[in-house]
């Protein structure tokens, strides 16, 4: 099977301090391949490195070695720009032009990935009818409720029609409800365009109802990689949370 | 072939306009761009109006000094646009989204410098208006005043790549410059004077800023001769060698941002 992402033995640094002498090990040595059309978990505590890997996948990092191949582009190399079109991102805690209405800002990035004229509105009356937003399409981002903001931000994220997508914590901070709302989105996109989804969450639950192949990271380094069952195995645990907590120690 | 062109012309097109859009949302929304355009331009102009007036200044003389009450207010509302292309997204923390899009540099630089001339010459007009009106102040002609307007908005382009390009280097601390790089450049380059009242080291470095050139090109048509020669042609060059080299630093300022981390350190 094609794989939509393949990473070779990445390592990312971060320097801070005066001249950037303080150094963060964020990723050691990844390799990870995912398969084109799979919903894919990334696991992991706080600083294990999970997002700074999604950052590196969607191009807005660049690791200090190693190789990233996104649906056959190399972004390490100067040729990424167009793989851009390709990919987009939802982040937990989302943030936008605050002076924009959700309309708007959904329109502001139809236009970014050259949507024009009659596309840019279709685009955005779809995203606006799919994620529920149409009754606050002229409501000022700022405010929004949390659970809008995630739905925009969910919206805001198919507006290219990508074949990757990436979700940083989609769920973090929301309302059991609005939070199981997301969740079918999730699989509803998922099922029925066929993405490759790359999933980084702190609910277990959710990657075990969401995810079919899950890494765990700790520390940079990939721990174990398998479906659910695979990872239950390696770990005798008798669900993921347990699984996570003998991996993460 | 000429099917991809068209294609990739609207692609860009539509990239461009997206921030031209953003901008122009941002300024019809937000009190403070109001003021950028009406209430410091009129106060500036206002001030040296009046001392003119109280000096007793010559006609030619009081039209020099009112030349740089105007160029400051539109020097300074088109550079803060072409300045919020990063800053509007660093105050709303969604920078990361907006490089997540497939663009460039000129995309956000050329949409938001657009919106920029187009409140530059609301400012303009009405400055123009209001001096006329308030201190007998009269333009020279359409041509001159055409080729100084644009003078004025490639200077104000120039310093505002600057800005954004401080800023992807050295992050949000660096956001007073979209204030005072501008006031820098006019400081230099004779805003309210001639050049050559200016000490003897300083005079490199008004040859090197574009507005100079401008400014003395514009008061030449008030009988003041310019100090350096070819004014307007000097001025275009200088600006057409800045903007390259500027377009080609941004550039590297985005690579060397995404290496550093700064654009996803600019969205927390």
């Amino acid at each position: 099977m094609e794989h939509a992402i393949i990473a070779k033995d990445v390592h990312k640094t971060y320097r801070s301090g005066f001249l950037g002498r303080r150094q963060t090990y964020a990723l050691r040595g990844i390799d990870l391949a995912v398969k084109k059309g799979e919903l894919f978990g990334l696991l992991g505590r706080n600083g294990a490195g999970k997002t700074t890997l999604l950052n590196i996948f969607s191009c807005q990092l660049l690791p200090d070695s190693g190789s990233v191949s996104i649906l056959g582009t190399d972004i390490t190399k100067h040729n990424y720009s167009r793989v851009k079109n390709r990919l987009n991102m939802c982040s937990g805690s989302p943030n936008f032009p605050w002076s924009l209405t959700v309309e708007e800002n959904l329109k502001f990035y139809a236009l970014l990935y050259g949507k024009c004229g009659r596309e840019c509105a279709k685009t955005t009356s779809y995203c606006l009818e799919t994620f529920g937003l149409q009754e606050y399409r002229k409501t000022r981002y700022d405010q929004l409720s949390s659970g809008n903001k995630q739905k925009l931000a969910l919206a805001k994220s198919l507006i290219n029609d990508p074949e990757v997508l990436f979700l940083d914590e989609p769920t973090i901070g929301l309302d059991p409800d609005i939070a199981k709302k997301i969740r079918t989105f999730v699989q509803t996109i998922h099922r029925e365009q066929k993405l490759t989804i790359i999933l980084t969450t702190h609910y277990m639950k959710e990657a075990q109802e969401l995810c079919e192949r899950i890494a765990f990271i700790k520390n940079g380094q990939i721990q174990a990689i398998g479906t659910n069952r695979e990872i239950l195995d390696i770990t005798h645990a008798r669900d993921l949370e347990e699984a996570f907590i003998e991996l993460a120690e | 072939m000429r099917v991809i062109l068209r294609r990739r012309s609207l692609n860009w097109l539509s990239k461009t306009y997206a921030f031209a859009y953003r901008n122009y949302i941002f300024a019809k929304r937000n009190f403070f761009a109001f003021t950028e355009i009406l209430f410091w331009p009129i106060v500036g102009l206002l001030s040296v109006g009046i001392m003119g007036d109280f000096l007793n200044l010559q006609e030619n003389t009081l039209a020099f000094i009112l030349t740089g009450a105007i160029t400051a207010g539109v020097l300074q509302v088109v550079q803060l646009d072409v300045s919020y292309s990063l800053l509007y997204d660093i105050w709303s923390k969604s920078i990361k989204h907006t490089f997540l899009a497939p663009i460039n540099q000129f995309d956000y630089i050329v949409g938001s410098w657009v919106v920029g001339m187009l409140r530059g010459a609301i400012v303009f007009v009405l400055l123009v208006l209001f001096s006329a009106n308030a201190f007998a102040f009269s333009m020279p002609g359409v041509l001159p005043t055409l080729f100084f307007l644009t003078g004025v908005f490639l200077s104000a382009l120039i310093i505002g790549m600057m800005v954004c390009l401080l800023i992807l280097l050295y992050g949000q601390r660096v956001e007073v410059t979209a204030w005072s790089l501008s006031t820098l450049s006019m400081l230099v380059s004779g805003i309210y004077y001639p050049v050559s009242f200016l000490p003897k080291p300083f005079l490199l470095f008004a040859y090197l800023i574009p507005l100079t050139h401008f400014l003395e090109y514009y008061r030449a048509w008030y009988g003041f001769p310019p100090v350096f020669s070819h004014s307007l042609l000097t001025g275009l060059a200088l600006s057409g060698l800045y903007i390259a080299v500027f377009f080609a630093l941004l550039r590297f300022a985005f690579e060397r941002a995404r290496r550093t981390g700064m654009i996803l350190r600019l969205s927390e």
